[in-house]
């Protein structure tokens, strides 16, 4: 018997509170990212749950979507930190603030 | 097709002179320009022979002239057309854009040494918005143009305008767009309580005028309330007071030929859209609300003429005597009597000319002296004797001496506002009290001209001071040729506008 | 009929005469003097023409009344027309004009060419225009029409009073004449919209054809709404609630305005004197004959609307008197040559104005008529002392000049003769007939106009005394005595271009007077009261009947509506005998005064016996002082609190709006403060925040 949908949306959920937890209270650019990553999976999570829930493939399909953009995300999320290393000697993200105003 | 052809001919110039090396593109720009003047010669020689009894664009638009009118959008479940046309009321305006147009741009090649083409293309640019806007009978084809007015201006001003031509050019185009906002909230306010479901100015007209049990708001109907910001939209392009300090400023840092279209043609717009909307398609309410509206306009005429009085800055003094000018109109507007509609209309052609006249006769003083302070210079009719002559011809005119436009614009005005019934028993005070603006329209210019032109040469700038050159002279001798020939023959403009304003007047004096 | 048609070209020629000289005149022999010759010289003739057509010596018809030109038709509004009224009125003032300027033209040719002057092409183009306005004013059907001319022949009045422009003097006082005569003109605005929307017409006489009348005028209506209560059509009344009297009565005063302006009345008047700062042959032309002349004309033009109204008359007869007197005490202690004749036009206008009041239409055409003849001699006699004098107008530097320049003197002697009154020259019939006219209808009037007529007939005689002084003080001064300085010693000669017009108008002040000897006329009961018969017309038919400006039918309405009638104290032939015995006597009991104070060879002022009265005089009773404070003590200081105020508060507000915009846009871009931690938080919370309020409105908890 299938496990019931609900422990996998707890299960998605407390993966997003993680990487959200990480992303407020990190100031670690590479950490950072990976919190990104985490929720971005709770997302997938969700997805594949409620495809198995509902028997449509659609919400799979949308899984392999979201872990291509996790891809490039993380991709472009090194870039971006090799860059604001380059630039700061660091990958601190609150040392980053010349952007602003 | 003759108004498309117009607006392609001039958007198709201002491209081409874009692109244009600087040498030659005021030359080519002037000659670009030539090509609407032709045209709407012509389309007035028509005008003037055949269409005659050519009644109101909004009111009977079986009878416009030179009319298109083809669907264009659907914005919901209003249809917007591409719809075009001219009657009596936006055919001498047109002729007035046309050649202050041309005249402008030749005055500007003196002054204006450096990108030159960009220059002379955004003048063309604004010259086909202004075209639009005098011809376009749908309200969403009219905004588009009426917004698109301001882009070049903003442009003209803020790049080769004086020293403080940034906050001048801002403040310009805040203004009137944040009025253009409240004006376009009265307008739909409008059109979403009346059953409208075509944006073309006669649909809107008619609905408008037949509309019966507007909703209420705190005791005022909601005619009143989109008459009110209307009004207040169109007041600040006209300016009336308050609503007028962005035009000195904008004046004064606008390099010379864009302040002669801005007083020439643009001020206009105010009040023609007056004219359209509030004063043709809520003439009930401008009807009540005549005697407050009046009292709107005399004191920007008196206000007006009175801080022109203390300005020492010769564009600040044109300036200001313009808020005197325009207020004159709103007086014709509101006695709805054929003198007094038609004198303001006239008025706005009159002023064009005038104002276009004066602007530029400071322009070529400007050019010369490199000064515009009454007290920097005095005498100069000793070493530039004909742009005097032109500068005390175009102040007289000013001044409204008899025989040209401007007396025959405020004579029609006075005449229509004196017994009007919308002004019942306070017409001859609010008329009288308006006129006293021609004893001080003469105080403060024949004080600049003593001051400036007569008495022995002097000047505070270290440049050379000859009689300018002839490209400078001629147009200015052009302007003068019409104003004069306005105020010998007025039925040259009054017939046409007359018969296109009868409608709302419905007789009387 | 046939003069009449050439009636335009009247006006029309020295117009094109403006046009030659201001665009040929530097090509031209003399600056394009003779083109302005020729044309005002043509005018002339053809004003000949038209007054013996107006007699009726020639030509069908004796009068003309037509419009030649519509300036508006209008759609459904009223039509503006520009037409030619000419009657005998007209006709006598299209004489003057052209007569006067012909001759100014011709004297300009040696007080302007001969001296060198740059801008001549200017200078004529002015006068031409200036003649071609006054015509225009003058042949003029109707109001619109006349207060268009009346406007243009201010502007010409500014041109050429200014004409020495790189002089600090003239484009002040062009400003002056221009400003001041503006405030009238302001006046006659109101007058002229308010007479239009009144009776929806302009027009000084009715137009008929085929004897019908197809267009009234307004002093006709005007009339019928009080003689014959016909107030109906006239909606205005009701507008502003007011009976018909009482409205015409605020209208004429309103065009009033205008005539006091241009005819330099009190207060109104000071820019005359400074007027005086244009050349010479200006001030002949302009500021003595014609156009100061245009507004008592009006008066006359539209007699008929202000014989109707007693308080109207009343008034213009005050300021009359008043202004008569006024401006001869000021012309008393003048030093300046031109500034003595300056007051004395003011103060002869007055006796213009006083006569128009007290219903002596008559004698005031007769005075204006007169007065252009013999204040032109004066101008040009005065500008051919000033040639001489290489242009230094001071009396005081003068003397002795009588031998040594006999043609100015002998036409000079016989302007003052005039001016002063003194019989039988030109000045003394008409001026006598003024005060006559003052006097008996003093007698008998009734509305109150009575007692008024009285004081303002004692202003005009004291003025008369006045006028004999100042006038031969000014004689004794410039040409008696001994030459007080070197350039009197030695005046440079004149031209023919001067002594010609001085001998005609020398001739014709001596003689004008006899066309209406109307004390004469009455004594020996000759009918050569000419210009009286002229005026009146045929008393059935003809032009009277026609166009309802004969003196028979003003004398109808003032005696019946305004109530001016007749009181003869001594009778009738004392009081003629008496009233003209009085002013020659005081005329001459001025001109003696002058001769004992000032006729010796070294003659010294006396004006310091005045003491503090003199004081006043010198400075025109600070006239000039309040209306330049006015100008630049309280309007201009009001203009700039004015101006305080819209740059401070108006412009402030939106300046106000920007600030706080802009501040607020300061603050709230704090919150963008570049770390990425703080952003990931606000949207957190914000999220969060959504959620609980979705909650709440949808019902979750």
């Amino acid at each position: 018997m299938a496990v019931a949908a609900q422990y996998y949306l707890l299960l998605s959920a407390a993966i997003f509170c993680i990487g959200l937890f990480g992303v407020l209270t990190r100031r670690n650019a590479l950490i950072f990212l990976m919190s990104v990553e985490l929720m971005l999976n709770a997302a997938n999570i969700n997805f594949v749950a409620f495809s198995l829930q509902h028997g449509n493939l659609t919400g799979q399909v949308f899984a392999l979507f979201g872990m291509a953009i996790a891809a490039a995300e993380v991709a472009v999320g090194i870039g971006i930190i090799l860059v604001l290393y380059r630039n700061f000697s660091d990958v601190d993200v609150t040392k980053a603030t010349t952007m602003r105003w | 097709m003759l108004v498309e052809t117009l607006l392609l001919v001039t958007l198709l110039g201002a491209g081409i002179v874009m692109l244009a090396p600087d040498r030659f593109a005021g030359k080519l720009a002037a000659g670009i320009s030539v090509i609407p003047v032709a045209l709407t010669t012509y389309m007035y020689y028509v005008f003037l022979t055949d269409y005659n009894g050519a009644g109101n664009a909004l009111l009977s638009p079986g009878e416009v002239a030179f009319g298109t009118q083809i669907p264009w959008l659907n914005l919901g479940e209003y249809t917007v057309q591409y719809y075009v046309g001219l009657d009596g009321v936006s055919m001498p305006l047109l002729a007035l854009t046309t050649i202050l147009t041309t005249l402008a741009i030749v005055s500007a090649w003196t002054p204006i040494d450096e990108r030159q083409s960009q220059f002379y293309g955004l003048m063309l640019l604004m010259e086909v918005s202004l075209i639009g806007v005098f011809t376009a009978l749908d309200f969403f084809l009219w905004f588009v143009f009426w917004e698109g007015v301001l882009i070049p201006m903003y442009f003209l001003i803020g790049v080769w305008g004086g020293p403080r031509r940034k906050y001048a050019a801002i403040k310009f185009f805040v203004y009137t767009n944040v009025a253009s906002l409240v004006m376009f909230a009265g307008l739909f306010a409008l059109v979403f309580a009346t059953d409208v479901t075509t944006l073309s100015l006669p649909a809107m007209a008619t609905a408008f005028r037949g509309a019966t049990g507007l909703p209420t708001f705190a005791g005022y109907s909601l005619a009143t309330i989109s008459f009110v910001l209307m009004f207040i939209g169109f007041a600040v392009k006209v300016p009336v007071f308050p609503l007028h300090t962005w035009l000195p400023d904008a004046h004064v840092e606008a390099p010379t030929p864009v302040s002669v279209m801005l007083a020439g043609v643009l001020l206009k717009m105010g009040t023609y859209a007056l004219l359209r909307f509030n004063f043709t398609m809520l003439e009930a309410t401008a009807r009540q609300l005549a005697v407050p509206l009046a009292i709107v306009g005399v004191v920007s005429v008196i206000y007006g003429a009175m801080l022109a009085l203390a300005q020492r800055d010769l564009k600040r003094i044109v300036a200001y005597s313009s808020i005197s000018s325009m207020g004159y109109v709103i007086l014709g507007l509101v006695a709805f009597t054929p003198l007094g509609m038609g004198g303001a209309t006239f008025q706005m052609v009159a002023h064009g000319l005038i104002s276009g006249l004066m602007f530029m006769t400071v322009g070529v003083i400007y050019n010369t002296t490199h000064t515009r302070m009454v007290g920097d210079m005095s005498g100069l009719a000793d070493r530039m004797p004909w742009t005097v002559g032109i500068f005390v011809a175009a102040a007289f005119g000013y001044m409204g001496l008899p025989l040209m436009a401007g007396f025959a614009a405020e004579f029609f005005i006075f005449q229509g506002a004196f017994n009007a019934a919308t002004l019942g028993a306070s017409a001859p005070v609010l008329t009288s009290l308006a006129m006293f603006g021609i004893v001080i329209v003469a105080g403060y210019l024949l004080w600049a001209m003593q001051r400036t032109l007569f008495g022995g040469f002097n000047l505070e700038t270290d440049y050379e001071v000859g009689p300018a050159a002839v490209h400078d002279v001629a147009p200015l001798a052009v302007l003068l040729l019409l104003v004069i020939a306005l105020g010998v023959a007025p039925d040259l403009s009054l017939d046409m506008i007359q018969h296109a304003v009868a409608p709302l007047t419905g007789g009387g004096a | 009929m046939a003069a009449f048609t050439y009636a335009p070209a009247i006006v029309l020629l020295p117009f094109v005469s403006f046009l030659v000289a201001l665009f040929l005149g530097d090509r031209m022999p003399k600056g394009g003097a003779l083109a302005g010759i020729a044309a005002t010289g043509l005018s002339l003739v053809l004003s000949i023409w038209v007054a013996l057509d107006v007699a009726g010596f020639v030509g069908s018809s004796t009068s003309y009344n037509e419009f030649i030109y519509t300036w508006v038709a209008g759609v459904d509004s009223i039509t503006l027309r520009f037409g030619l009224l000419l009657d005998p009125l007209s006709a006598l003032m299209l004489l003057i004009v052209t007569l006067i300027a012909f001759l100014v033209h011709i004297f300009s040719l040696g007080y302007m060419n001969d001296e060198g002057e740059t801008g001549l092409p200017r200078y004529y183009a002015g006068l031409g225009l200036f003649t071609a306005s006054m015509l225009g004013f003058v042949v003029a059907n109707n109001l619109l029409m006349a207060f268009i001319f009346f406007e243009l022949v201010g502007l010409c009045s500014y041109l050429l009073i200014g004409f020495w422009f790189r002089e600090d003097g003239p484009p002040s006082a062009a400003k002056k004449a221009f400003l001041v005569t503006r405030f009238g003109d302001y006046f006659f605005l109101i007058g002229v919209v308010g007479i239009i929307a009144t009776f929806g017409t302009g027009l000084f006489a009715p137009i008929r054809e085929g004897g019908q009348v197809v267009e009234q005028s307004f002093p006709a209506l005007a009339e019928a709404a009080i003689v014959d209560g016909a107030t109906g059509p006239i909606a205005m009344l009701e507008t502003v609630g007011m009976g018909p009297q009482a409205w015409f009565t605020v209208l004429g005063l309103l065009v009033l305005g205008g005539v006091i302006g241009k005819s330099a009345q009190f207060p109104l008047h000071t820019w005359l004197p400074d007027a005086m700062e244009g050349p010479t042959p200006v001030s002949a032309l302009i500021h003595a004959a014609t156009m100061v002349a245009a507004g008592v004309y009006l008066v006359a033009r539209m007699y008929g609307f202000y014989a109707i109204s007693p308080t109207a008359l009343a008034v213009i007869a005050l300021v009359g008197g008043f202004t008569a007197l006024f401006a001869a005490t000021m012309g008393v202690v003048k030093q300046e040559l031109k500034q003595v004749l300056a007051y004395s036009t003011i103060s002869q206008y007055g006796y213009m104005m006083l006569a128009l009041g007290s219903g002596g239409y008559v004698a005031a055409v007769f005075h204006l008529t007169t007065h252009a003849v013999f204040k032109a001699l004066l101008f040009l006699g005065a500008g051919s002392v000033i040639i001489a004098m290489h242009h230094n107008e001071n009396m005081w530097d003068m003397g002795g000049l009588k031998d040594r320049m006999p043609v100015t003197y002998w036409t000079f002697l016989s302007g003052s003769l005039a001016l002063a009154g003194i019989v039988p020259f030109a000045g003394f019939w008409s001026k006598d007939e003024v005060l006559y006219e003052a006097l008996i209808h003093g007698f008998g009037s009734s509305n109150g106009l009575g007692p008024v007529y009285l004081l303002a007939y004692t202003f005009g005689l004291l003025a008369v005394f006045m006028t004999g002084f100042y006038t031969f003080r000014m004689v004794y001064l410039t040409f008696h005595g001994e030459p007080r300085t070197d350039i009197a010693r030695d005046p440079v000669s004149v031209g023919w271009n001067v002594k010609g017009p001085l001998s005609v108008l020398g001739v014709l002040a001596a003689t004008v007077g006899f066309i209406n000897m109307a004390p004469v006329a009455k004594l020996t009961g000759a009918h050569i009261d000419f210009l009286h018969k002229w005026l009146n017309g045929p008393d059935e038919g003809g032009w009277p009947a026609a166009l309802n400006t004969g003196f028979h039918h003003y004398e109808v309405l003032l005696k019946d509506v305004a109530g001016v009638g007749v009181g003869e104290p001594l009778g009738s032939i004392g009081t003629l005998l008496g009233s003209a015995a009085l002013s020659l006597a005081l005329a001459l009991a001025g001109l003696l005064v002058a001769r004992s104070l000032y006729s010796g060879p070294e003659p010294v002022e006396h004006t310091d016996k005045l003491g503090g009265v003199k004081t006043i005089l010198m400075h025109n009773y600070y006239q000039d002082e309040y209306q330049v404070w006015l100008a630049t003590g309280l309007t201009y200081p009001v203009a700039r609190a004015m101006d305080k105020f819209d740059q401070g508060v108006v412009d402030g507000v939106v300046n106000g709006v920007s600030s706080v915009s802009l501040f607020g846009g300061r603050r709230a871009r704090r919150i963008q403060s570049g770390v990425v931690s703080n952003y990931a938080t606000l949207l957190t919370l914000g999220l969060v925040l959504l959620l609980v309020v979705f909650g709440l409105a949808g019902g979750w908890f």
